[in-house]
């Protein structure tokens, strides 16, 4: 284990912190679709060793839409938003109906606000509960494969403990069927400040 | 055929026969070193080009993580499976900007293939064959029985190098 070790009562607090801003960003992504309705998973908190955390995308070579934003403030996370091919086009057709099949220009703008409205809300409801201040960059998108779009996201976050602390959730529209992952990633060095501003020892 | 799976942050090496593979390398770069006489051959995927922030630690971290470090730990590998490094060539994939904000200043990805080939040159491994930069994912597939390395990726389809 590297120098950030973390206990079970460290992992529910992330997870609180994840599931927080739950509610926030299923409402947004409701609207988006015209008030269908979106499930999501109860969020985990989870230490990973890095070596499997392609695995947690559903395996290295799959191709994905990625959506990748990062919190600056007081905080500095990692939230990539990921979808299947098939949720990504699904989604976009969703949002603007009569497009679907490639994800060209304008669909991966789609994807791209997606991404933006999701992610603003998600930390707007962690700023309002902690007081911690987040704010987030601009949306970036690949679509490649699940590895190489996290391995890229984690070296360029500095990423390089044996073990990398992780939340994830999994959220579901009901009808259109779209299935994402939104994952979670304190930067290297970042967990001991965020317990340190809440409070946590 | 044996195929042996390589992670981000791992090597593996082989004689004769089989298939190294990794995938998904986004930034990182995978080396692939070979001895073609003896047939042993070893595949490495680094995350970040080089270990300084560790150098407190000795040996006491996963040395394969960065390219300073991973790279002549496989030599030694295929030394111990009978090849020659002084015989060996490497070929080399990876390194690229999945997103645009790496555009800003030099990118991980470059770092990584720069410090992967100055680590090859201070042991003389020279680079036969390479598929780096651009801006999409790779997977890598190393045929130990041949040296040939096979590299696939989304929607560009496959190539040799």
């Amino acid at each position: 284990m590297d120098e950030h070790q973390i206990d079970s009562n460290r992992l529910d607090v992330l997870k609180e912190l994840a599931n927080i801003g739950l509610g926030n960003a299923v409402t947004s992504l409701s609207q988006m679709l015209g008030e269908e309705k979106v499930d999501m998973a109860v969020p985990v908190a989870n230490t990973v060793p890095l070596q499997d955390v392609p695995d947690f995308l559903g395996g290295g070579e799959v191709p994905v839409a990625g959506i990748y934003i990062q919190s600056s403030g007081d905080v500095r996370l990692t939230i990539l938003f990921v979808l299947s091919m098939d949720s990504a086009t699904n989604l976009v057709s969703s949002l603007m109906p009569g497009v679907d099949g490639e994800l060209d220009e304008m669909a991966v703008s789609a994807l791209i606000e997606v991404g933006n409205i999701l992610t603003a809300s998600y930390l707007n409801a962690i700023s309002m509960m902690t007081n911690l201040q987040l704010m987030p960059s601009p949306p970036e998108i690949a679509v490649d494969m699940a590895g190489a779009i996290i391995t890229t996201i984690m070296a360029e976050a500095h990423m390089i403990d044996d073990e990398i602390v992780l939340m994830k959730t999994t959220l579901n529209t009901v009808d259109s069927e779209v299935e994402g992952n939104v994952l979670i990633l304190p930067d290297y060095g970042e967990l001991e400040k965020i317990f340190g501003l809440l409070g946590i020892s | 055929m044996e195929t042996v799976k390589v992670k981000i942050a791992d090597l593996a090496v082989l004689r004769d026969r089989g298939i190294l593979i990794t995938v998904g390398l986004g930034s990182c770069v995978g080396i692939a070193i070979y001895d073609s006489s003896n047939r042993v051959g070893g595949l490495a995927h680094i995350l970040l080009a080089d270990s300084e922030q560790f150098k407190n630690k000795g040996n006491n971290f996963n040395q394969a993580k960065f390219a300073n470090t991973a790279i002549p730990v496989m030599v030694k590998e295929i030394e111990k499976l009978g090849g020659k490094p002084g015989k060996s060539y490497a070929k080399i994939a990876g390194g690229s900007q999945l997103f645009d904000f790496q555009k800003a200043g030099i990118s991980v990805g470059e770092k990584n293939i720069e410090a992967v080939r100055n680590t090859l040159k201070q042991l003389g491994i020279p680079v036969k064959g390479e598929d780096v930069g651009g801006n999409h994912g790779r997977t890598m597939r190393f045929f130990v029985d041949s040296g040939r390395v096979a590299i696939s990726t989304v929607g560009k389809g496959e190539k040799e190098i």
